[in-house]
């Protein structure tokens, strides 16, 4: 688990990458500016800021949703140029599919790749399980909770046997008791099943208490990389322990406000 | 923030495609009835239509009366039958959506009226009130207040019930609450009642004046198919649309202007 | 206390009071009764003491008016013939519209060339009541079945097709994100998102468009017909026979009712995942 002994192997790779959006037709807004990433293997990585700071179109552009305007996004070495299945995406509306069951969202990917139905139930069935689900398969999304919508969106992800997992601010909708719940599925989940992640979020809590590593963004628009921060606590964390609150300090006092 | 000003382009084909689709569909409909393919007691040109458009504004035969005046009396019939249904319906919407007594006691007959073609009053408002003003503004009224009711009941029913219990516990009576709570939240749905009337209105005031008229955009079109000229019939058809669209126009920024106003 | 109020959440404890006036004056049924039996009272005074003259039928003359077309032949055929002689048009006519415009909708959507072709074309004929159509329709078609389904189509198009197209350009575009992250095409996103996610849509528009058809068709039968149920409203309103009119109204109502009922059950039907959205 220590990333300084076992000589991890490099899994993501970002090189000087810039984007800019165009707004209302005619406005250039810098969003990232000279993003430089290295993500190992099976490491858990958040990166860490405020509102509008870019760091949803990081992801994005690791995702393959978006182009980078320059720079270079590898994965295992090769050049990232467009979305694939390789990689596993958890978006903060959920975004599942209405028309479907969990048991529909859950296998859509291997259906998208023609996994016969047979197959793909019995792998969907089994991230079901993982999330905790068993008992609404054959329930339509708007009968579900908030928090059990998000789970189905990581169920979906994973059942896809990605590389990587990229979740973008998955639990921002929750209620603060659902989201510390979904931390702890989230560390469960992933220690049963270990994959590179890169986690999005807002909250300095819920990165101190997911991350390998937590990459802090600067707070305002074109986002940067402004620190970094290793954390080398074990799991499960508890959120009061005095390593993780002395890291909490050195966080929050380099968080500029932004209002 | 000083960014950069860049202007995107649509692709040219995409700019190009609207205006070549009219002029060719325009042209199309141009040369099918000059060459003869359809015969010209089917289908006035769009240049006979052109031309009888600016005769009509001066020559009141063969249908006895000029264009204005023909527009004049729809626009009058719109009007008022619109300007009723608003009147009646959006207080009886709003009243039903929130006393119990007023939605019990309306609602049933409203259900009752509602699937009745508002066309099919026809007939009764000839008898009662004879082909004149009042039986059409009758018909537009009767097709105007659907959407009226219907949408600011439903506006008064999304009031969020938080709200309501908040204003309750700050020991608001029913009235205050229907009065600053529930109708101005309702009001952005109201106003979307607007356009829809309207278009209820106007489509139904061209089928009374088809069947019970001695003037107005209608009666312009039967005539034109009374006497067998396809000219007539587009000339009306198409002042019918523009109209319609010009007071489609005319409500829409109305009610941009409306929902502006409530937002700050 | 606060019974009197429509959408109260609170007001279900009220329940356990005794019986009173005041109850009984704020139970909804016992106001929809109230509400009908005077409606139909009133309809019968004002037409018994003829305030409008003789042109207006009282209930139960409407009702045994209907009794005596359903037993003798009235124009030929009884009256389920003419309810059926309507009835077949705006099926003929909604089923064609709703079979080119919905796709053609979809399509639109889906192809920004398509869309730049077809949609200025489709927007110089929208704002056009189709009920301005009739006179032509007859003009081009005579004064046969064709010309009363073409106006029932051109009626059906518009709000068939705005709807379709609405549903797909409505659709939250991370949806389609999804699809490509999980590994599919344009082709997965169109059969697994847009069409799925257009039904409600549909759905609305096809429940809009049969509501115009309805007006179509009576627009249509008044003018020129020798059966169905606009022409007894038409022929009511030439030899002045109001039971006749109302009759002619009654039924029709009652076809667009259920024409609109049968629509509802088919989409909750064929779209499971909408019904308790409604219900909200």
């Amino acid at each position: 688990m220590n990333p300084s002994t076992d000589e991890p192997q490099l899994k993501i790779l970002c090189e000087d990458i810039n984007k800019t959006f165009i707004q209302k037709g005619h406005i250039e807004v810098p969003v990232i500016r000279d993003i430089n990433l290295q993500v190992a293997e099976n490491e858990f990585l958040v990166v860490l800021g405020p509102g509008q700071c870019g760091k949803s179109t990081l992801l994005r552009i690791i995702a393959g949703l978006e182009r980078p305007d320059t720079g270079y996004v590898a994965l295992d070495g090769f050049p990232i140029t467009g979305p694939g299945p390789d990689r596993g995406v958890v978006f903060q509306g959920y975004m599942l599919f209405a028309w479907r069951t969990v048991l529909g969202n859950v296998e859509m990917g291997l259906k998208l790749r023609g996994v016969p139905a047979r197959e793909r139930r019995s792998v969907a069935r089994h991230y079901i399980r993982l999330v905790g689900l068993e008992d609404f398969e054959n329930h339509y999304p708007h009968q579900l909770s908030g928090g059990m919508k998000q789970r189905v969106g990581i169920a979906r992800a994973y059942a896809n046997s990605p590389k990587v997992m990229l979740l973008d601010e998955p639990f921002g909708q929750l209620d603060a008791q659902t989201r510390m719940f979904m931390q702890h599925e989230t560390v469960r989940i992933w220690e049963q099943e270990k994959r590179t992640v890169i986690f999005v979020t807002n909250n300095i809590d819920e990165a101190l208490f997911l991350a390998d590593r937590i990459i802090l963004m600067e707070g305002k628009l074109p986002g940067r990389i402004k620190q970094e921060y290793v954390v080398n606590l074990p799991r499960p964390r508890d959120h009061e322990d005095p390593g993780l609150l002395k890291l909490r300090t050195t966080i929050a006092a380099a968080t500029e406000l932004v209002l | 923030m000083a960014y950069e000003e860049v202007v995107v382009k649509k692709p040219l084909l995409l700019r190009i495609l609207p205006f070549v689709s009219v002029g060719v569909f325009l042209l199309l409909w141009e040369w099918v009835v000059v060459s003869g393919i359809v015969p010209s007691v089917l289908l006035a040109p769009p240049s006979k239509v052109f031309t009888l458009f600016i005769d009509k504004l001066s020559e009141p035969n063969p249908d006895g009366a000029v264009l204005a005046v023909h527009a004049w009396t729809s626009l009058q019939e719109a009007f008022i039958g619109y300007g009723l249904s608003l009147l009646v319906g959006i207080p009886l919407g709003l009243a039903m959506g929130w006393f119990k007594i007023v939605e019990g006691l309306a609602r049933p007959v409203f259900e009752l009226i509602r699937p009745i073609p508002p066309i099919a009053w026809i007939p009764l408002t000839v008898f009662w009130f004879g082909i004149g003003l009042t039986g059409k503004v009758f018909i537009i009224w009767i097709a105007g207040i659907v959407p009226c009711v219907i949408n600011s009941y439903v506006g008064v029913r999304m009031t969020q019930p938080t709200l309501i219990q908040m204003a309750r516990t700050y020991g608001a009576t029913d009235w205050q609450i229907f009065r600053q709570l529930c109708i101005p939240s309702a009001l952005p749905m109201v106003f979307g009642a607007l356009q829809i009337a309207l278009a209820y209105c106007w489509t139904n005031l061209v089928g009374a004046e088809l069947l019970a008229a001695d003037t107005g955009l209608g009666y312009l079109i039967t005539m034109g198919g009374r006497l067998g000229r396809p000219d007539i019939v587009v000339l009306g058809m198409v002042s019918v649309g523009i109209s319609g669209a010009i007071l489609g126009f005319i409500i829409d920024c109305l009610e941009k202007k409306l929902l502006a106003g409530i937002r700050r | 206390m606060s019974s009197s109020i429509a959408n109260e959440t609170v007001a279900a404890t009220s329940g356990q009071e005794g019986f009173s006036f005041y109850r009984l004056v704020t139970n909804i049924y016992f106001l929809y009764a109230v509400s009908l039996c005077t409606f139909f009272l009133l309809w019968d005074r004002v037409a018994a003491w003829q305030v409008f003259g003789d042109s207006l039928a009282r209930p139960h003359a409407v009702a045994g008016k209907l009794y005596d077309l359903s037993q003798v032949k009235f124009a030929g055929t009884n009256l389920a013939g003419h309810i059926w002689a309507s009835t077949r048009r705006v099926l003929v006519g909604f089923t064609l519209a709703s079979a080119i415009a919905v796709p053609l909708g979809l399509f639109m959507a889906l192809n920004k060339y398509v869309n730049a072709v077809v949609k200025p074309i489709f927007d110089l004929f929208k704002p056009m009541p189709p009920i301005a159509w009739v006179s032509i329709s007859i003009l081009w078609f005579g004064v046969g079945e064709f010309s009363k389904i073409f106006i029932i189509a051109i009626g059906t198009f518009v709000p068939c097709l705005l709807n379709s197209y609405n549903g797909i350009r409505l659709i939250e575009p991370e949806l389609y994100d999804v699809i490509r992250v999980l590994g599919g095409n344009r082709k997965d996103e169109i059969l697994q998102v847009s069409f799925p996610a257009s039904f409600p849509a549909i759905f609305a528009g096809l429940q809009i468009s049969l509501s115009i058809a309805w007006t179509c068709l009576l627009a249509a039968e008044l003018m020129n017909a020798r059966n169905g149920m606009g022409f007894l409203i038409k022929r009511g309103m030439d030899t002045h026979q109001p039971a006749l009119v109302l009759g002619g109204m009654v039924l029709i109502a009652l076809m667009a009712w259920l024409s609109s009922l049968l629509i509802s059950r088919i989409e909750s039907r064929l779209c499971p995942w909408k019904r308790s959205i409604d219900n909200l």
